[in-house]
């Protein structure tokens, strides 16, 4: 048997713009999209004073999120609850999305890793030259020396580049390994069966690949991806605080 | 026209299409989600808030409404035990005075009673001395048998009769 580690299946391209390939990765991310805003949907259909089934779980999310932002960021921060929260989910959901075998995991794709960290890092940006303004945010990559300028500037930069790579390495390594385990597990599989005759082999299953797999993909895709969803979020609450502090603070430093 | 894109490789429109696709999401979420249930919850805050206050408000209040009767109620007290006191002491005056009147009233009867008797005996006496000086006089003109010049020897008489009496 064949183990082919490949990226995101290309359905077809449309021929626009020196060709836009729509992958497996785009059509998980729509997936990804529509579940989440179906069950936002069911959640918060009937919002009522005193919670009753769905919208309590929809508030103990909300609640549990906006505590974590809060005792991240700081009250004054309660503003990035949404952006924070729907990285979260859109992490958490892409990462599990693999386990359909229907979808490839968004978060398996460095395109989608890359275009978040991004996200973040643009928002941490703004947070910055707005709070800050541009020239003294400008000026605190000469600080504490004018020396290490460059060293700061390329920190900036590595701060996105090794957002997206940590989470694209860790989802997109779980699902090379659970390949392979397949794989070897199939191949323990024929070599056990291989005294029988070779009609018969094809009509046994690969019976290995029952059971062990799934010990291992609870580590490697339920919780790999709640942890890098959570490791994800968690690093852009924290650049996206640091880029806002409290008002009393900017006052101070202005 | 399928093929595979890089295992590690960026592609641009699938970045541009997770970009949308967060936005959307981001939207979506925001507004589905996050700002109604934040604003339930807050609002559901404000109010158990409010009640609690206007809890604390009320105990106060009662708090308040059971010391001021209570200290009404020392004051009636107060007041009743004063009343009871000064009715007491009102009646006591008013007894010695009624005894110390009745006391002076006998006393002054007493008196008078005793002065009628004085007086009553003087002119008892009186009356006996006028008698027996008269009777004497009769008496002695009889056995004299001679006519007495009356008014002569009354004084006489009378200063004889006196010093019996007494």
């Amino acid at each position: 048997m064949d183990i082919n580690i490949t990226g995101p299946k290309i359905y077809f391209t449309i021929p626009i713009f020196g060709g836009i390939n729509v992958t497996q990765t785009m059509v998980s991310l729509l997936a990804v999209t529509i579940l989440v805003t179906v069950v936002a949907f069911i959640l918060t259909r009937k919002i009522e004073k005193r919670p009753s089934g769905k919208q309590v779980i929809a508030e103990k999310l909300v609640g549990m999120l906006t505590d974590m932002v809060v005792e991240t960021m700081g009250a004054h921060n309660k503003r990035f609850v949404p952006f924070i929260g729907t990285l979260f989910v859109s992490s958490m959901l892409g990462s599990l999305i693999g386990m359909t075998q229907i979808f490839r995991s968004t978060t398996a794709d460095l395109s989608t890793t890359a275009a978040w960290a991004i996200a973040t890092i643009l928002v941490v940006w703004y947070g910055n030259i707005k709070n800050f303004g541009l020239l003294t945010w400008l000026k605190g990559f000469t600080e504490p020396i004018p020396l290490l300028t460059p060293m700061n500037i390329i920190s900036e930069i590595a701060t996105p580049i090794s957002m997206a790579f940590r989470h694209f390495g860790n989802v997109a390594g779980g699902g090379v390994l659970m390949t392979i385990v397949y794989g070897a597990l199939s191949g323990l599989s024929s070599l056990v069966f291989a005294w029988l005759p070779e009609a018969v082999i094809e009509f046994i299953p690969p019976v290995f690949q029952v059971g062990i797999p799934a010990v291992l993909s609870i580590y490697f895709d339920l919780f790999s991806g709640f942890v890098q969803a959570l490791v994800f979020s968690l690093l852009s609450m924290v650049y996206i605080g640091m880029a806002n502090p409290p008002r009393e603070e900017i006052q101070k430093n202005k | 026209m399928e093929g595979f894109e890089q295992f590690i490789g960026v592609n641009f429109w699938t970045m541009i299409f997770a970009w949308c696709n967060l936005l959307i999401l981001y939207f979506i979420l925001r507004k589905l989600l996050f700002k109604p249930i934040m604003n339930m919850i807050e609002s559901r805050q404000k109010e158990i808030d409010d009640i609690y206050e206007k809890a604390e408000e009320y105990r106060t209040d009662a708090a308040k409404t059971k010391a001021e009767y209570e200290w009404k109620l020392d004051q009636v007290k107060a007041e009743g035990e004063e009343y009871l006191k000064n009715t007491v002491k009102l009646a006591r005056k008013k007894e010695e005075e009624i005894l110390k009147e009745a006391g002076e009233r006998a006393e002054r009867t007493l008196k008078r009673a005793e002065e009628q008797i004085e007086l009553e005996r003087k002119r008892a006496v009186n009356e006996v001395k006028d008698e027996v000086s008269g009777m004497a006089i009769e008496i002695a003109a009889a056995v004299i048998e001679r006519d007495i010049d009356e008014a002569e020897h009354k004084a006489l008489i009378d200063s004889f009769i006196s010093g019996m009496g007494e």
